[in-house]
C-alpha cells in the first residue's frame, strides 16, 4: 500500500494483479466445493445409500414370500405334489435371502442404535416365526389333508406364525426401508442447496475476477498508453469461460441430482413397497382360503392393500373391483405413482389380477383352491412382472442420471486445471513486460 | 483494493439468499418451542377433558411423548371428529392425535405419521349378554351409532350383516341405550369402546377384532421433516416400552386385548 501512496506504478500493478490472482483461487476454490457437493450426492442417491436402500425393500418381500409359501403349502394339502415341493423351495431360499439381507442390514446399521435394534428384533421375531411355521408344516405333513382348510391344530400354530410375521416382523421390515430412504431424502436436499449456493458463487466470484482482470487492463492502457494487452485479453476470456461453464456444469448437477431422485430412487422404491404389498395381498387370498373362520378378516386385510395401493372409494370388495375395472385413476401408493408416470402396462395387469380374485371369492372351497393355483397364481405373476419390469426402466433413468452426472463432472475437471494454468500464466505474461518497464 | 470487501460482500449476501430460500417457506413440526396438538375432549381414556380443563388419555400421552422428542413444550386444544382436517390446514394446530385413522381420502389434504396404534372395530354388549361373537352375529340386532361416524354403516355396507341402526348424538347416549336394553351392541374403535367400558361398568368388549383402523399423527400437508422426525418418535416410543405401558395404563383392565404390542407399519411421509 505505501507503494501506491508513493504513487508507485508497479505496486499497484502488483497489487491489482494479486487480487485478480486471488480471485481466480476463490473462483476454482468455489468450484471444486461445489463439485464435492455434486460427487457426495451422486455417491449417495446413486452409489451407495440409494441401492442399499432399494436393496433393504427385499427384505419386506422375502419375509412376506416366505408367508406366502408356507400358507400355500398347507392349503394343498395332499395334493399338487410338484407345486408344493415348489413352494418349500421357495420358502427355504427366501429364509436364506432375509438371513442375507439382515446381515447385510446390520454392518450398514453401525452406529444407527434405532436400526439396530429393528434389526435385532426382527431377527429374535424371525426364530420365533420359523418355528412355528416348522411346526405348522409338519402337523400338516402328519394330517395329510385334501387340499383346502387344514385341520385345527395346523390352523392354531399357522395363525400364531401369521400372527407374528403379520403383525410385528413385516412392519419393522417395511419402517426399516422407510427410514433409510429418509437418509438419501435429507443428503440429496443438503447437497442440492450446496449446490445452487455454490453456483451463484460461482457467478459472484467470477463477475468479480473477470472485473479485477478488467480494471487492471483498462488501468495498464491509460498508464501504458496501449489499447491492448493480448495476454490479460485471453486471461478475462478464459476467466468468464471458465465461471460460465463451471457454473452451467454445477447447475446441471443440481438438475441430474434431482432426476436421479425423483425419476430413479423415488420410484423405484415405491415400487419396490408395492411389489412387497401386492405379495402380501397375494398370500391373504391364500389366507381366506385356509381359514374359513378368519376369513372375513383376510379378505378385508385384501382389500385394505388394494386401496393402499390402487385406492379407489368403495365400501366393499365387490364394489372394489367393479370400479377398479372401469377407471385408470387412482390413489393410493402406486396409484399417485401411476398418475405421474403412467403405465398402461401395469394398471392393466393390475385389473386382470383383481379380476381373477374377483372368480376365486366366487368359486366354492375345492375349485376356488385350484383357481388359486391356477388363474390367481397367473394374475398375480402377470402383474408382479409388470411392476418389474417398469421398475428396471425406471432404474435405467437412474443409472443414466448418475452416470451422466459422473461424466459430467469428469469433463469438467480434465479441462478446469489446463484452464487454470493458462490464466495464471496469461496474467503473468500480461504484466512482467510492464513491471520490467521500471526496472 | 476496495474491490476486495465488495467481492466479500457480494458472495455473503449471495450464500445468505440461497440458503434462505432453502430454509424459508416451510412451516414444519421440528425446531419448535411450542406445538399446539389437538386431542379429543370427549373421549375417556383416549383424549378427554377434565373438569380442571386440562387432557387426559392414551392419544394425550402419547401427544406428550411425541412433542417432548422434538423438543417442544406441548399446549392440548380441544378437537372435535368433524373439524381435525379443517383445523391442520388452516394452521389452528400443529398435530392432531385425535383417534385420527388414516384414509387415502384425508391424504389429499393433511400429512400422517405413523400409525402409532393399530386399532379395529369391535363390539361392545352387555356383561350378560350372549350369542354375539362376531361381526356377523350383529344380523336382526339394534346396534348404536353416533351421528357423524360410519362404523354401523360399515357392518352393513362392507361386511353386509342386516344389523338395525339406532342414531344417537354421542356415545354417553349410546352405553345408556345398551344398558337399559334399548340396542343389543355399540359397535365401533376398540380404544373407544374400551374406554366406554372403562367407564360404564357391566359392559364386555367382544374382541372380534374387524375392520383394521391405523391411527395416524395428522400434520400439515408436505412437512416431510416433521413426518419422519415424529415417525422416528413413534419408532422409540416401542423401542423403550413406553408404548406397552401408556397402553397397559389406559386400556390394561378394559378387557381390549393389547398382544402383541409391536410398532406399527408406517404409511410413508412421501
Amino acid at each position: 500500500m505505501r507503494a501506491v501512496r508513493n504513487g508507485g506504478v508497479p505496486g499497484r500493478i502488483r497489487v491489482l494483479a494479486a487480487v485478480s490472482v486471488v480471485g481466480l483461487a476463490l473462483l476454482f476454490g468455489a468450484l471444486a466445493f461445489g463439485t464435492a457437493s455434486a460427487r457426495e450426492g451422486l455417491r449417495v442417491v446413486g452409489h451407495d445409500e440409494g441401492p442399499q436402500v432399494v436393496a433393504s425393500a427385499s427384505l419386506y418381500l422375502s419375509l412376506s414370500d416366505m408367508d406366502a409359501q408356507v400358507a400355500d403349502v398347507l392349503l394343498m394339502g395332499n395334493g399338487y405334489d410338484a407345486q408344493r415341493a415348489a413352494a418349500l423351495k421357495r420358502y427355504e431360499q427366501r429364509r436364506a435371502e432375509v438371513g442375507d439381507t439382515l446381515l447385510r442390514a446390520r454392518g450398514l446399521a453401525e452406529g444407527d442404535a434405532p436400526a439396530i435394534r429393528t434389526i435385532t428384533s426382527v431377527l429374535a421375531g424371525l426364530g420365533r416365526y420359523e418355528r412355528l411355521a416348522a411346526q405348522a408344516l409338519l402337523l400338516n405333513e402328519q394330517a395329510g389333508h385334501q387340499p383346502g382348510p387344514p385341520p385345527r391344530a395346523v390352523l392354531d400354530r399357522y395363525r400364531e406364525a401369521s400372527d407374528v410375521m403379520q403383525k410385528v416382523l413385516l412392519p419393522q421390515a417395511y419402517n426399516l426401508t422407510l427410514e433409510n430412504a429418509t437418509t438419501v431424502r435429507h443428503t440429496h436436499e443438503r447437497e442440492r442447496t450446496s449446490i445452487r449456493v455454490t453456483v451463484v458463487a460461482v457467478v459472484v466470484i467470477g463477475a468479480g475476477a473477470v472485473g479485477c482482470l478488467v480494471w487492471l487492463q483498462v488501468y495498464l492502457a491509460r498508464r501504458f498508453r496501449r489499447v491492448f494487452g493480448p495476454a490479460l485479453l485471453v486471461a478475462t476470456a478464459l476467466t468468464a469461460l471458465s465461471a460460465l461453464s463451471g457454473a452451467a456444469v454445477l447447475n446441471g448437477q443440481a438438475t441430474t441430482l434431482d432426476t436421479a431422485k425423483r425419476d430413479g430412487f423415488d420410484s423405484v422404491l415405491v415400487l419396490a413397497r408395492a411389489r412387497a404389498i401386492a405379495n402380501s395381498m397375494h398370500a391373504d387370498q391364500s389366507r381366506f382360503l385356509l381359514d374359513p373362520e378368519r376369513a372375513d378378516t383376510y379378505q378385508h386385510t385384501y382389500l385394505d392393500k388394494s386401496q393402499a395401493l390402487m385406492y379407489v372409494d368403495a365400501p366393499n370388495l365387490g364394489a372394489y373391483q367393479d370400479k377398479v375395472a372401469g377407471t385408470s385413476r387412482y390413489l393410493g401408493l402406486l396409484g399417485t405413482e401411476l398418475a405421474e408416470r403412467p403405465s398402461p402396462e401395469v394398471v392393466t395387469a393390475y385389473q386382470g389380477f383383481q379380476q381373477a380374485d374377483r372368480a376365486m371369492r366366487a368359486l366354492p372351497a375345492v375349485a376356488a383352491v385350484a383357481e388359486r393355483m391356477g388363474g390367481v397364481r397367473t394374475g398375480f405373476e402377470g402383474y408382479d412382472t409388470s411392476l418389474v419390469r417398469l421398475s428396471d426402466g425406471h432404474r435405467a433413468v437412474y443409472t443414466r442420471a448418475v452416470a451422466d452426472g459422473d461424466g459430467a463432472l469428469d469433463g469438467l475437471w480434465r479441462v478446469l486445471p489446463f484452464g487454470i494454468v493458462a490464466i495464471g500464466a496469461a496474467v503473468v505474461a500480461g504484466v512482467r513486460p510492464r513491471l520490467k518497464e521500471y526496472r | 483494493m476496495r474491490l476486495t470487501p465488495i467481492l466479500a460482500a457480494a458472495l455473503l449476501a449471495g450464500t445468505l439468499l440461497a440458503a434462505g430460500c432453502g430454509a424459508g417457506g416451510s412451516e414444519s413440526v421440528v425446531g419448535r418451542d411450542t406445538l399446539v396438538i389437538g386431542v379429543r375432549p370427549d373421549l375417556p381414556a383416549i383424549g378427554l377433558r377434565k373438569p380442571d380443563g386440562s387432557f387426559e388419555g392414551f392419544d394425550v400421552d402419547v401427544a406428550s411423548y411425541v412433542a417432548g422428542k422434538l423438543g417442544a413444550e406441548a399446549r392440548f386444544v380441544p378437537v372435535l371428529a368433524a373439524d381435525r382436517e379443517r383445523k391442520l390446514v388452516a394452521g389452528e394446530v400443529d398435530l392432531v392425535l385425535a383417534t385420527f385413522s388414516i384414509t387415502q381420502e384425508r391424504k389429499k389434504t393433511i400429512s400422517f405419521a405413523g400409525p402409532y396404534h393399530i386399532s379395529y372395530q369391535d363390539i361392545l354388549v352387555r356383561a350378560d349378554q350372549r350369542g354375539i361373537d362376531n361381526v356377523a352375529d350383529l344380523k336382526g340386532r339394534r346396534i348404536c351409532e353416533v351421528k357423524g361416524a360410519n362404523a354401523a354403516q360399515r357392518v352393513i355396507e362392507e361386511r353386509k350383516v342386516a344389523a338395525e341402526v339406532v342414531r344417537v348424538d354421542d356415545y354417553a347416549a349410546c352405553t345408556a341405550l345398551l344398558k337399559r336394553n334399548g340396542v343389543d351392541a355399540i359397535t365401533t374403535n376398540d380404544v373407544i369402546l374400551a374406554g366406554l367400558a372403562g367407564q360404564a361398568g357391566g359392559l364386555r368388549l367382544v374382541n372380534a377384532q374387524f375392520n383394521e383402523q391405523r391411527t395416524g399423527v395428522g400434520l400439515r400437508k408436505d412437512d416431510l421433516d416433521g413426518c419422519e422426525a415424529v415417525n422416528r418418535a413413534i419408532t422409540d416410543m416401542y423401542q423403550d416400552g413406553t408404548a406397552r405401558k401408556l397402553l397397559v395404563k389406559w386400556f390394561g383392565k378394559s378387557g381390549l386385548r393389547l398382544d402383541p404390542v409391536a410398532v406399527p407399519q408406517f404409511e410413508g411421509c412421501s
